[in-house]
């Protein structure tokens, strides 16, 4: 479903944000994208996503190559980015309606989905008010909702949990596992290792454009004797 | 002293326009702004300049020499107070440092303060430019002394404090509308603007524009006295006029600021029935939708609201300021005269000035020079939605070209019906105008592609400090300026008639057009395609 090759960035010819990485990411799986700040996991997902370029590699998104067929590629993908602050003069239902026109969700469809994922956030209340009157966790909820209206193969979510409540996060969760049970492509980005612990099947670890770790998190404990994951992450990315 | 000033520093330069690194686009705005200086600002001061120095004349020989430059600065003052009702509740109020500055351990003066300061020196570069103008055209030609300078830059330099005297005002588009108006209404009391009825009624002590003016900004009187009779006691009374207003200002603001502020941008709605609320939500087709969004968020964002929207609604307000100035006059009357009899100069003049008024609108409206800067932080959406990006400046541009054509063609018919000139020839005016509106659409869209000015902490700094609406606004004027000129030229010293000089006019606009689209067909794309954000 994702398919990384080569893929290099370098920002203002010298800070190489990303440096020659190579990833999969296939259907039915969750994988979670970890590292520290600056480690270039927002890049990646950028690079993924169309809104930066690459400089060098390939990037494949269900089948559709990221450069040549940027549109087709974008209509495979449900992104949620790092800061959910979009559109703020809009109503939740007119953001939605925007999003649902933009990636042709059919009026029956959208009504079904959009009742479902508002009522799992409770945010059904909300949706005919003008988003700047959302809190940060409303704001990434319906962020969510629009991300997933579609039904995409590919979901991509950069930090997706920060200022969700917790049965919102917990809703949040199920909802990934019902994603990538249903065949998709799951890929996010947390600093949150315990969610990365509880959710992931694969999880692929970034230090300064570089991957460090890709591999299931057993593969990964078995690489150092009864120590936490965080410690784990602490050791190999603070070498 | 020291955290106001800190304050001040940090402000500006939140406020200051982005600097594009790449060598080629350093070219391309050192260009621009060469163009923008010496294409509008220089020529505009040097104009106002001019027309002090031509009024203060005859009005010295009455012994009213002062009142030229005293009914300039009046219109600097409430220009400033239009445009700065604007800027006072955005920067005041909605920008997006204010969630940061208010749990700060500040008194509201010390944040209200630094705010006002850095609004003001971002706001009034060009303000001073026009008024050091006025000020040496006045004293030029009255022949004042040393001591007239010193009250001249004195004054230059403080002059715009002015701005904020009336802040607590609300419904600022509306108001500066009324504003607007209302001079309309005291200049139509005024008499004509030929220079005898000028004179004559500036030099009236009794002149209602003055006098009105004088009330509503005293400090002015006092500082164009202090300069015209030498006088140390009105320079004391100027400087106590503004220190009042800031003291007056600076003490309400500790009183109120934080009473205010505070939860300000709440926005309440109205709680509809949940399955209503779901039923609504349709298919449409995606470009529709994407063009009510823009919609929208232009009508419902008070800073585009007052500056993209409300903006044209001014220029038929001065337009018919302009008429009434022109009342005694017998220009206008000759004009319909010539134009009843189908005299080719004036038809040309008639369609020229309607290609002009038609880009100078949508180049002052803004909405097409920050269409791209507008979209802020959230640019990216743009990036990763599956619309292309030619289509998505295809919508941006229609919106320019429905809300500036749309308020041309009303204009177009209403002078047509005024001046008779019947069906053809009204249409292909409004042919003229959407051609004009549209070029300058996508030329616009394209300046703002090079460097949009993606972060800002409010709406109106998405406006205010972008070099790419300046930009556009000097190259669209020096573009009409001389398609323009050079038309009238080729009537005047050439065989050619009016109606070929027109074809060729029509034929310059597509092809203006054109190139326009090509620009962003090509080039806008790839810039944004380029931008990494």
């Amino acid at each position: 479903m994702i398919k990384f090759e080569n893929v290099t960035k370098v920002y203002n010819k010298t800070v190489r944000a990303v440096d020659d990485i190579s990833f999969n990411v296939k259907g039915g799986e969750i994988v979670g994208f970890i590292g520290p700040n600056g480690s270039g996991k927002t890049t990646t997902m950028k690079m993924l996503t169309g809104i930066v370029k690459a400089d060098v590699g390939k990037i494949i998104v269900n089948g559709f190559n990221v450069r040549k067929e940027p549109i087709k590629a974008k209509e495979s993908i449900g992104y949620i980015a790092d800061s959910p602050d979009m559109f703020l003069r809009l109503k939740g239902t007119e953001f939605l309606d925007l999003i649902g026109d933009i990636y042709h969700v059919p009026t029956d469809k959208r009504q079904e989905r959009i009742k479902e994922f508002a009522e799992r956030f409770e945010l059904s209340e909300a949706l005919s008010s003008q988003i700047m009157s959302y809190s940060h966790g409303m704001r990434q909820k319906i962020m969510v909702i629009a991300a997933l209206m579609h039904n995409p193969p590919v979901w991509i979510l950069d930090e997706p949990m920060v200022g969700l409540d917790p049965k919102s996060a917990f809703e949040l969760k199920q909802m990934m596992r019902d994603h990538a049970k249903a065949g998709n492509a799951v890929f996010f980005s947390t600093h949150v290792l315990e969610v990365a612990e509880k959710l992931c099947d694969r999880v692929i670890i970034i230090k300064k454009g570089n991957i460090l770790f890709d591999g299931t998190l057993e593969t990964l404990e078995s690489t150092s004797k009864n120590e936490s994951l965080e410690k784990i992450f602490l050791e190999l990315t603070e070498k | 002293m020291s955290i106001y000033l800190k304050l001040v520093k940090a402000l500006i330069s939140t406020v200051e326009p982005s600097t594009e690194e790449k060598s080629y686009n350093k070219i391309f705005y050192r260009i621009m702004g060469f163009i923008a200086v010496f294409g509008i600002m220089l020529p505009m001061a040097f104009f106002v300049g001019v027309v002090i120095y031509a009024l203060t004349q005859p009005l010295a020989v009455q012994g009213a020499g002062q009142n030229a430059v005293e009914l300039f600065l009046h219109l600097i003052a409430v220009f400033s107070f239009i445009f700065g009702l604007n800027v006072i509740f955005s920067v005041f109020y909605f920008s997006g440092d204010i969630e940061s500055l208010l749990p700060l351990p500040l008194r509201s003066y010390q944040i209200i303060g630094s705010k006002f300061t850095a609004a003001l020196i971002s706001e009034s570069v060009m303000e001073f430019i026009v008024i050091i103008a006025a000020f040496a055209g006045y004293i030029i030609a009255s022949g004042r002394a040393f001591y007239a300078w010193i009250i001249a830059i004195f004054g230059m330099l403080t002059l715009p404090f002015i701005k904020n005297k009336d802040m607590v005002n609300k419904i600022t588009g509306f108001l500066t509308l009324a504003v607007v108006v209302g001079i309309a209404v005291l200049v139509s009391n005024m008499g004509g603007l030929d220079t005898e009825h000028l004179v004559d009624a500036l030099a009236d002590p009794s002149n209602p524009l003055l006098t009105v003016m004088n009330c509503i900004f005293p400090q002015v009187h006092f500082l164009v006295s202090s300069m015209v009779n030498n006088t140390f006691i009105n320079l004391l009374f100027y400087l106590a006029v503004n220190g009042l207003a800031i003291a007056a200002f600076l003490l309400i603001a500790e009183g109120v600021y934080f009473r205010t502020a505070v939860g300000i941008n709440y926005v309440s709605g109205k709680k509809k029935d949940k399955e209503k609320v779901i039923s609504s939500l349709k298919m449409h087709n995606p470009c529709l939708t994407y063009l009510k969004k823009e919609f929208k968020i232009l009508f419902r964002t008070p800073a585009y609201f007052t500056n993209c929207i409300i903006i044209n609604l001014i220029w038929p307000v001065f337009l018919y300021i302009v008429y009434l100035l022109n009342g005694k006059t017998n220009f206008l009357d000759d004009f319909i005269y010539k134009i009843h009899n189908g005299d080719e100069e004036s038809v040309l003049i008639l369609i020229l000035a309607i290609s002009a008024l038609s880009v100078l609108i949508t180049a002052a409206n803004c909405i097409a020079s920050s269409a791209l800067t507008r979209e802020g932080k959230h640019f990216a959406f743009m990036k990763y939605i599956p619309l292309s990006y030619i289509a998505q400046i295809n919508i941006k541009a229609l919106v320019s070209i429905i809300i500036s054509g749309a308020g041309m063609i009303i204009y177009v018919i209403a002078a047509a019906l005024y001046l008779n000139l019947g069906l053809k020839m009204t249409i292909f005016c409004c042919l003229v105008s959407i051609l004009s509106v549209s070029f300058v659409s996508y030329f616009g869209i394209f300046m703002d592609s090079v460097n949009p000015k993606l972060i800002w902490d409010d709406e109106l700094n998405a406006l205010r400090g972008n070099y790419n609406v300046f930009f556009n606004m000097a190259v669209a004027i020096l573009l009409e300026g001389i398609t323009c000129a050079g038309s009238y030229l080729l009537f005047k010293f050439t065989a050619l008639g009016s109606i070929i000089i027109v074809i060729m006019l029509f034929i310059l606009l597509m092809i203006l057009n054109t190139v326009s689209y090509l620009l962003c067909s090509y080039k806008a794309t790839a810039n944004i395609d380029k931008l990494s954000v």
